[in-house]
């Protein structure tokens, strides 16, 4: 577990750790939100500070619901340590590069303040009673981010659906055992035409020197539709300076299956159904060509709103090829971006389904 | 369809609820004491205070270090 290895200092990464006043946080009650902004997701998450609360960088990151460490390795965390120590060394001089690491003010100073959090929680955790009904998870605060505009019936806009995009949105595959450095570069995608090659160190993005995929991906949480994205690579012992162009639509493509988060938003746009895309034989069973869309209902939620699909006559197994009378291809995580932005709690879509080769026409109730 | 269920129905479904749910809060509840005792035990972490944290690094010189995790 990586955790245990951090906090029980590995061999592999004391002697850095050592130069640092390490905290330990374990819980998201009162956190600071304007200054602690990271993947809310994640069940692990580092920041590298200095004491005037100057954000060195950030590290860990996470693209797989089972396995939480997947992005993350001790020689990628030892790289970020010594990065943000080399960063220390060179404060307050390197201020200017460090801006735009910085958080932006945010909509609420702590989580208790947002609508849906308010009264809930107390500012520590009540360690001599209920700890656990005490304590808030870091997820909360994206939950309660969501919730702030779906209650008050608005679109949750791309950057609050759709957070903390991993490189590979734009083609880039980076190495865990690194700071930022290319592993491959998927063929046709943004980075491939913008040449980027596999090997490709990055070092700076939008100017920000990086220590790890984390830092990567807080440029990317920030950045337009669409983007250019100025980034200084290495190869070999060549700087090269490259530019990273992304479409307007480049953050959807974001896959979010894997969030926790993303179990709420299945309660307000699928009424709790889990859907997964089609594989290549299934498609052919149903005879629907790569463009069509298909999705398998691959979970039925069984309680509360989580039922609602269930109570409209979804069934685990049917697949879905038709929402709101559009019948093109979506991901999941694509087809809850659409519901949430364009149809509000109350309205019921139509979707057609396969059921044992037959077509059934049923509502999905929005929550 | 709550007027359909009886008491003795009702009150089999909390048993059952409570049952299954408590198992997992007290394992939970178990995981996060032990994690407080054992990381203040071993003396390298501030544990859930950021203020000492920011005031030793002043003191230091130090850059800070700051975990957030969410124990399962």
């Amino acid at each position: 577990m990586f955790d245990e290895q951090v906090v029980r200092r590995d061999p592999q990464v004391a002697d850095l750790m050592d130069q640092f006043v390490c905290v330990r946080l374990v819980q998201a009650n009162a956190m600071d939100l304007s200054l602690f902004q990271f993947d809310y997701d994640l069940t692990f998450a580092v920041f590298f500070l200095n004491a005037d609360k100057t954000v060195y960088g950030r590290f860990s990151s996470r693209s797989d619901r089972k396995d939480a460490t997947k992005e993350i390795t001790l020689e990628g965390f030892r790289k970020a340590l010594a990065a943000a120590l080399d960063l220390h060394k060179g404060y307050p001089a390197n201020k200017a590069s460090l801006a735009g690491k910085q958080p932006l003010p945010p909509r609420f100073k702590s989580p208790e303040e947002y609508p849906s959090l308010r009264g809930k929680y107390q500012a520590t955790l009540d360690y001599e009673g209920k700890v656990v009904q005490s304590c808030m998870h870091c997820h909360q605060v994206r939950d309660a981010e969501r919730l702030f505009f779906r209650a008050d019936r608005k679109p949750i806009p791309d950057e609050v659906l759709y957070p903390w995009p991993m490189p590979n949105v734009a083609g880039l595959s980076l190495d865990p055992k690194e700071k930022a450095k290319v592993r491959s570069v998927a063929p046709g995608s943004a980075a491939a035409k913008d040449g980027f090659r596999a090997g490709d160190e990055l070092l700076t993005l939008e100017g920000q020197p990086l220590l790890s995929i984390a830092d990567v991906q807080w440029v990317l949480h920030h950045a337009l539709q669409p983007a250019r994205l100025k980034a200084e690579v290495l190869r070999g012992n060549n700087k090269r300076a490259l530019t990273l162009n992304l479409s307007k639509d480049w953050r959807r493509q974001s896959d979010i299956s894997w969030r926790v988060t993303t179990w709420d938003l299945r309660r307000m746009a699928t009424g709790g159904l889990v859907l997964r895309e089609a594989t290549a034989e299934e498609r052919r069973q149903a005879n629907l060509p790569d463009s069509a869309l298909a999705l398998r209902v691959e979970h039925v939620g069984e309680y509360g709103d989580h039922a609602a699909a269930k109570r409209a006559g979804f069934k685990k197994d049917d697949l879905v090829v038709s929402v709101d009378d559009q019948a093109g291809r979506l991901t999941e995580s694509e087809l809850l971006g659409y519901l949430l932005q364009n149809k509000m709690p109350g309205a019921r879509v139509p979707v057609a389904v396969l059921r044992a080769g037959e077509r059934v026409n049923l509502e999905l109730p929005m929550q | 369809m709550i007027r359909h269920l009886n008491i003795p129905t009702i009150l089999t479904s909390l048993l059952l609820l409570a049952a299954t749910t408590m198992p997992a809060d007290e394992d939970r509840r178990e995981k996060v004491l032990k994690d407080r005792t054992e990381v203040q035990a071993d003396g390298h972490w501030i544990y859930n205070d950021l203020p000492k944290g920011f005031a030793q690094a002043s003191q230091t010189g130090q850059p800070l270090l700051v975990v957030f995790r969410c124990i399962p």
